[in-house]
């Protein structure tokens, strides 16, 4: 079943495309990737220190009053400097009672490298990242999928700006004109490429980030046009293990112009330390 | 199947050939970076035990960023923005409400911290040392043992970043108010500057009810006496702000004597504090250049070469001799009225590296009628040793935090038998009838001029009312640790001092006093005799 499984395919890249790349950071300030936008800053976690995603939450409208979950827990480290590495299992259930399709599955494992390249002086900060979705689970894709990434973040005395430019390598997909697509069609479907911006502005008594963001991708399936997405959201350190985030947007074009919400907390701790033996 | 090998190392190359192909470009390369606290059980223990002081530390981050950021975004502004309006903002709303969560600087001084990266972390790193000590301190289920182990791992942990760490190596205050930049915020910003030597203050002077507390609540209890006496600082600023840059021997001496290292590393963080603000502040360190002059001051205050002094003993001597009274006070042990500084406001006084004695005043002067009737020559501008030529080095004095904890009697005990002795001079007589009475003691204990005085006081009185007069002033056995000037190394284990409570503290009930000869030489007030030095 090869048209099935390029189906399934779409519903495991789902959470890719949507978090672009894995991405955890300790608080509020380092924006992470899907955490509640999809364009993230360009600094890793910091060294010697591990984030732990619970349940970050994703929710779809998409056409036809169908919607779709995507939950995805995930450990971050940050093992060496600048360099964070990130594991993670999508959790995807669909909802669709104009066909009476629900599904729910493991989509696929997802595991991401973001390095930091150089701190932000007169010079902006720039990263580079590269991931992978491993097939596995029920709604997982079949064939792995890769992705690299380029970041800058620049500060500017009232918000700063992030940029975002990333590739998707893997099998391209095609869907026979007319297919009804399973998951919804191509609101969550995995991008050839992804470029955007977003800028935020932080309250930092109230150790709160707002955010704002726009983006452009390419849909990895043939024949799709150009989709342009908005959205905005927040970040906010509960305490000083908890960050939250929160976040909406919108699909501005394309055949599906549904809405997104995120929702997530992130708890961090250190990882275990002894002096070096003399 | 296609594969999609489109943005690949090509983008990343250009981007950065782009804005790398200069030596300034090279020279704003940065790779710095971030690293976790030491995870332990003790975490955040501070934050849970001492609630409103952990919140006002977090409020200290907000001061210093703020403070960092207006120097330098704003260098043409007038000094009322931070003396005023910044100012009144921290003191009225960011202190009175301060963050429940440790702040993110670089949200808020993001163009100083786009300066100097490096030199933010620095301070960033050190802030979590402090932090990481408060919680082991603050820990009741650790014993003093675990609490010694788990320090030297926090010291250890820190020094595993040599790139951000201070040096653990005592630096000569040169390296702070000597170079061709120092003085210009604090002649500048006195105000702004008092506040940030208070913040100074209580960091370092939290440590020592945590330190000399018995028991739990004597230790809750002396760090709300603590916190309030920060807060009657501010009262009547700068008046009673610190004169000079807060000391860890001097105001936390239990814990300076426990932990040298990190005391070592507190002065160091702080004295970089103030070389940051002097660099942004002076209009003579180009606006190109203030990086630069900025990391080189980080590479100093790294390295274990340079300005260092001779040794432990030294900085702790330096210490006392720049007077506790110019700093605060004690941070446990005080009196309601806050002490009498015996500088000028921001007096540079300079030191022999070598043993940390007081060599005289590169700036400003001693004051009071006690300092000017030394009488120096008037020296000249710039001239340290000429004000001080035929001066005797002043010994050490005894700075009023390492005197707590001593047995004081109270003044009723002493009523009781101060007849005894038979004061050979009506002078004697007042003097030991005054320092019966807990208050005035603990008043003269607290100011290293009125020390002075009672000890060379001392030197007309007999061997018995000498006695009487040391066994009042530092109780029975009335020994000298390291914070009297012994210049010994520091005491390995801090004395079992009665804290500090909101109330004024009372001087603990009488001990019995021990018939000793005294053994502390009288020390002479390091600020006496020297005169007035222009900046």
């Amino acid at each position: 079943m090869p048209h099935q499984s390029r189906r399934l395919a779409l519903v495991a890249a789902a959470l890719l495309s949507a978090r672009a790349s894995l991405g955890a950071q300790t608080d509020y300030f380092n924006t992470d990737a899907g955490r509640p936008l999809t364009i993230e800053d360009a600094y890793a976690l910091e060294r010697r220190s591990i984030e732990i995603q619970g349940a970050p939450l994703r929710l779809e409208r998409i056409r036809g009053g169908q919607y779709r979950w995507g939950i995805e827990p995930e450990l971050s480290v940050g093992l060496f400097p600048r360099t964070q590495i990130e594991i993670g299992v999508p959790l995807v259930f669909v909802d669709d009672p104009s066909r009476g399709d629900r599904r729910a599955g493991a989509a696929g494992v997802d595991m991401s490298v973001l390095y930091n390249l150089n701190r932000e002086t007169s010079l902006p900060a720039f990263a580079v990242g590269v991931g992978a979705l491993l097939p596995a689970g029920s709604l997982g894709p079949r064939d792995p999928y890769g992705n690299a990434k380029v970041v800058m973040t620049r500060t500017f005395p009232a918000f700063r700006v992030h940029a975002n430019a990333q590739a998707t390598f893997g099998p391209r997909l095609s869907l026979p004109a007319g297919s009804p697509d399973p998951v919804g069609g191509n609101t969550l479907e995995l991008s050839r490429w992804l470029a955007g911006v977003a800028v935020d502005r932080t309250l930092p008594l109230r150790s709160m980030l707002l955010a704002a963001e726009v983006f452009a991708r390419a849909p990895l399936v043939r024949g799709q046009p150009l989709e342009w997405n908005a959205g905005v959201g927040t970040r906010w350190q509960a305490n000083v293990r908890w960050a939250m985030d929160a976040g909406i947007g919108r699909h501005l074009t394309g055949d599906d112009r549904g809405w997104y919400l995120t929702l997530g907390g992130a708890y961090a701790m250190g990882w275990p330390w002894r002096p070096a033996r003399r | 199947m296609r594969r999609i090998f489109r943005l690949p190392n090509q983008l990343v190359a250009a981007l950065l050939v782009a804005v790398l192909p200069t030596r300034t470009a090279t020279a704003q390369w940065s790779q710095v970076y971030e690293q976790f606290y030491l995870q332990a059980p003790h975490n955040w223990t501070f934050r849970t035990e001492y609630t409103h002081a952990d919140r006002l530390f977090n409020a200290f981050d907000y001061g210093h960023a703020i403070l960092y950021e207006t120097l330098w975004r704003k260098p043409e502004a007038p000094a009322s923005l931070l003396e005023e309006k910044e100012y009144a903002f921290l003191v009225n709303r960011v202190l009175v409400r301060p963050p429940r969560n440790p702040l993110e600087e670089a949200a808020i001084e993001p163009m100083y911290a786009r300066l100097a990266p490096e030199a933010k972390m620095m301070f960033d790193w050190a802030h979590v040392l402090h932090r990481q000590l408060y919680d082991i301190l603050a820990d009741e289920r650790l014993d003093q043992a675990t609490k010694d182990r788990e320090v030297q791992r926090v010291i250890a942990y820190y020094k595993s970043r040599p790139d951000l760490a201070f040096s653990s190596k005592p630096k000569s205050m040169a390296l702070m108010q000597e170079q061709p930049y120092s003085l210009a915020f604090r002649t500048k910003y006195p105000k702004f500057n008092g506040l940030i030597w208070a913040y100074h203050w209580l960091q370092v002077g939290l440590y020592e009810p945590l330190m000399v507390g018995r028991t739990r609540e004597e230790r809750q209890a002396g760090v709300r006496a603590t916190v309030s006496r920060f807060f009657q600082m501010l009262d009547d600023a700068p008046r009673q702000l610190p004169h000079q840059m807060p000391m860890t021997p001097a105001v936390a001496p239990a814990f300076a004597a426990r932990y040298p290292e990190a005391a070592i590393v507190f002065d160091n963080l702080h004295s970089m504090h103030d070389v940051v603000s002097d660099i942004l502040a002076n209009p003579s360190v180009p606006r190109d250049r203030k990086r630069a002059e900025i990391l080189r001051a980080a590479r100093l205050f790294k390295d274990d070469t340079s300005y260092v002094m001779g040794s432990t003993e030294a900085w702790v001597r330096m210490s006392q001799h720049m007077g506790i009274e110019n700093m605060g006070g004690p941070a446990v042990g005080f009196i309601p009225v806050m002490p009498t500084p015996s500088v000028t406001y921001g007096a540079v006084m300079t030191h022999d590296d070598r043993t940390g004695e007081m060599t005289g005043f590169k700036y400003g002067s001693a004051t009071g009628g006690d300092h000017a009737a030394h009488g120096a020559a008037a020296p000249k501008p710039g001239s340290a040793t000429a004000a001080h030529a035929g001066h005797t080095a002043p010994a050490p004095a005894p700075a009023a935090g390492g005197h707590e904890g001593h047995a004081m009697p109270a003044a009723g005990a002493h009523d009781g038998h101060a007849s005894p002795a038979t004061p050979a001079s009506a002078a004697s007589a007042l003097h030991l009838r005054m320092l019966g009475d807990s208050v005035i003691r603990a008043r003269v204990m607290a100011d290293t001029a009125m020390h002075r005085m009672a000890m060379e006081a001392m030197q007309a009185m007999t061997p018995a009312e000498r006695e009487q007069m040391m066994q009042r002033m530092h109780g029975a056995g009335h020994e000298h640790g390291v914070m009297h000037g012994s210049g010994g190394a520091p005491a390995p284990t801090p004395r079992a001092t009665a804290p500090a409570t909101a109330r004024p503290r009372r001087a603990p009930k009488a001990a019995t006093p021990k018939t000793t000869t005294p053994k502390a030489a009288p020390a002479r007030d390091p600020h006496a005799g020297h005169g007035t030095h222009g900046p």
